[in-house]
């Protein structure tokens, strides 16, 4: 199947379908292993919302593209250099600190995304846009209440949120880094730089998390499919049964 | 044991302006938890559009010894119920 | 959750995921319903998930059989929460009020669950001639101890005279069990699957099907400890819980802090 993009819409929506899809994927893995059996359902409702996101989203991009394959052959029959996800957003469940600060990372920077989608000339986009505003508020509101309870909690809590944050920063340069079809797409994209470091480096401050200084890294960028190597594991899971039995429908 | 998690009473309130009602409990360690908890456990389907949460031990009951003295005394006041009194025939609005 | 929690991450389309994980998730939101309702009986659930821990509490033989094929998915659905709900919609009406208005609130939620498992038995026994043998190997696997989820037969029970005297439970296992089979079958049909019984037989004078005895040796054995997967279901859980005690002790801390200052 050739899954080569033409439409520079679809081009930029697919690194939001894959970042829900593979956040989404990262949450799921943390069924029956969450501190307790709330927070277990409130992860997942949130990989819920995620997929549903993604799937909307592709959606839209087989349209776009008037396309021959469809959202699920998207998720399950490309390969990793075919994928588009923020890197932030594969890194592995290390423990419950890793899962709150790469969903708040994540969270404080789709809140400003959808925010300006939501004003997009698209209107199936911006309908799309409005409602997942509402998920990643919510969203948005349950990390930030566990970044509070993991940073002053405990001394154990803060250092190893503290931790998860020093690892997690390394894939945020990336995340900034702003080519030619994010200018288009998004209404300001410096603005949601400044709106993510603002609020980022005033929540880290109030939760007693440092926030270190980075060296730039050369990891190359996720808008041409660079991962780290975690993708493939995930991926291998996730498209196993569609990739095993090719004929097979589910 | 662990200790610090409490248990919070939940109550559903379907629609603006209709009666919350109890249906269940969760657990949570603060206000915040309590809520998203029990949005979550008890509104997954749209159940409704606002929620109460209550510590559990911040409800007073009447101890189940007691319940005769607090509620017997009342049932022979029959005459706090309209059907006790005789309106003569004919009249009416009453 | 952990048995179908096994193929959440595999599920093969965003529908089949998307489905499963709401499924999982009203799993765990009945665990939470039923220890609120043992709560109210003046238990913890501290003393519960110890309990679990030191397997003095006991949980559905069911979920120590592994689920080894996506199938597993289909016929869990289908067979295990359709026997579930067999009981469940009988235990409405227990004589204990916060059990009884859980099991409403669970049957109501539980009424989605064995349609997406048939749902995918749909698909596989009417797919490739892969899917279908996977689908027929599903069934054979699950369709025993399906049935004995109902428990041992109502003269070997030995909390049935004292739950039905209560009417804690309401009709006896034997009888359910009836139901679940006569209702299970024709379905079985439909998808062109071969239930794993060679004595199973309609009966026209009562319209019920007869059914071989069961291998209750294996049932006690599971129910005692030795199925295949005890001990990997409980050490999951355990490592869940003992990992995270380091959140749970955090969240206390923080909750310490703040609220009895804002109070």
């Amino acid at each position: 199947m050739n899954f080569e993009l033409k439409n520079n819409e679809s081009k930029f929506l697919i690194r939001l379908a894959d970042t829900a899809t593979i956040l989404g994927q990262r949450l799921a893995e943390m069924c029956s292993k969450a501190p307790f059996l709330e927070e277990d359902i409130a992860l997942s409702n949130i990989s819920l919302d995620l997929f549903g996101r993604a799937e909307e989203l592709y959606k839209i991009i087989c349209t776009l593209e008037n396309a021959d394959y469809t959202p699920d052959d998207l998720v399950f029959r490309r390969n990793e250099r075919q994928y588009f996800n923020l890197k932030l957003v594969e890194q592995p469940n290390e423990d419950f600190a890793w899962v709150i600060a790469r969903q708040y990372m994540h969270d404080v920077y789709a809140t400003a995304v959808y925010t300006q989608l939501s004003e997009s000339s698209n209107s199936e986009l911006a309908g799309l846009a409005n409602k997942v505003l509402k998920e990643v508020k919510y969203s948005h509101l349950h990390s930030k209440d566990w970044m509070d309870r993991l940073g002053l909690g405990t001394e154990e809590s803060n250092s190893r949120l503290q931790l998860a944050i020093d690892h997690l920063m390394k894939y945020v340069e990336e995340i900034f880094a702003w080519d030619d079809l994010d200018r288009k797409q998004l209404i300001d994209c410096d603005k949601i730089t400044s709106a993510w470091e603002n609020e980022i480096n005033q929540t880290l401050a109030d939760c007693n998390i440092e926030r270190k200084t980075i060296q730039p890294l050369s990891m190359r960028d996720y808008r041409d499919g660079f991962h780290s190597e975690h993708i493939g594991h995930l991926l291998s899971i996730m498209q196993y049964l569609p990739r095993a039995y090719p004929d097979a429908k589910w | 044991m662990e200790s610090g998690v409490k248990v919070w009473e939940v109550f559903v309130q379907k629609k603006s302006g209709l009666p919350f009602k109890h249906v269940g409990s969760c657990h949570g360690y603060d206000k915040k938890m309590a809520i998203q908890n029990a949005r979550d456990l008890y509104t997954r389907r749209g159940e409704g559009r606002e929620l109460w949460v209550v510590e559990s031990n911040a409800i007073v009951s009447v101890p189940l010894d007691e319940a005769d003295a607090f509620f017997d005394p009342g049932e022979d006041k029959i005459y706090r119920h309209a059907t006790f009194y005789k309106i003569p025939e004919g009249v009416n609005h009453l | 959750m952990q048995p179908e929690g096994n193929w959440l991450l595999r599920a093969p389309s965003l529908r089949a995921k998307q489905v499963l994980l709401a499924k999982i998730q009203d799993e765990a939101g009945h665990g939470l319903y039923l220890y609120s309702v043992a709560e109210t009986l003046g238990i913890s659930r501290a003393e519960m998930v110890e309990q679990l821990h030191n397997q003095e509490a006991k949980y559905s033989s069911i979920f120590n059989y592994p689920t080894l094929t996506w199938a597993d998915m289909g016929a869990v659905g289908w067979l295990v929460d359709g026997a579930a709900i067999v009981n469940q919609v009988s235990l409405q009406r227990t004589s204990y009020g916060p059990y009884s208005r859980g099991m409403v609130r669970i049957c109501k939620e539980e009424s989605f669950h064995q349609r997406q498992g048939y749902e995918i038995m749909v698909q596989m026994a009417f797919g490739t001639p892969e899917q279908k043998e996977m689908a027929q190997d599903a069934l054979n696997r699950f369709w025993e101890p399906a049935l004995m989820m109902f428990g041992p037969h109502d003269a070997d029970s030995v909390h049935k005279n004292q739950s039905m005297d209560w009417k804690i439970k309401r009709e006896s296992n034997d009888h359910l069990r009836q139901r679940f089979i006569d209702r299970t079958v024709p379905q079985a049909e439909y998808l062109g699957l071969t239930i794993p019984d060679v004595n199973l037989k309609l009966d026209p004078s009562t319209g019920s099907y007869t059914h071989s005895p069961f291998n209750w040796d294996e049932f006690w054995n599971v129910v005692n400890g030795n199925g295949p997967c005890n001990q990997e279901r409980l050490d999951h859980h355990k490592k869940a819980h003992y990992d995270n005690a380091w959140v749970r002790e955090a969240a206390a801390a923080y909750a310490e802090k703040v609220e009895t200052s804002v109070a």
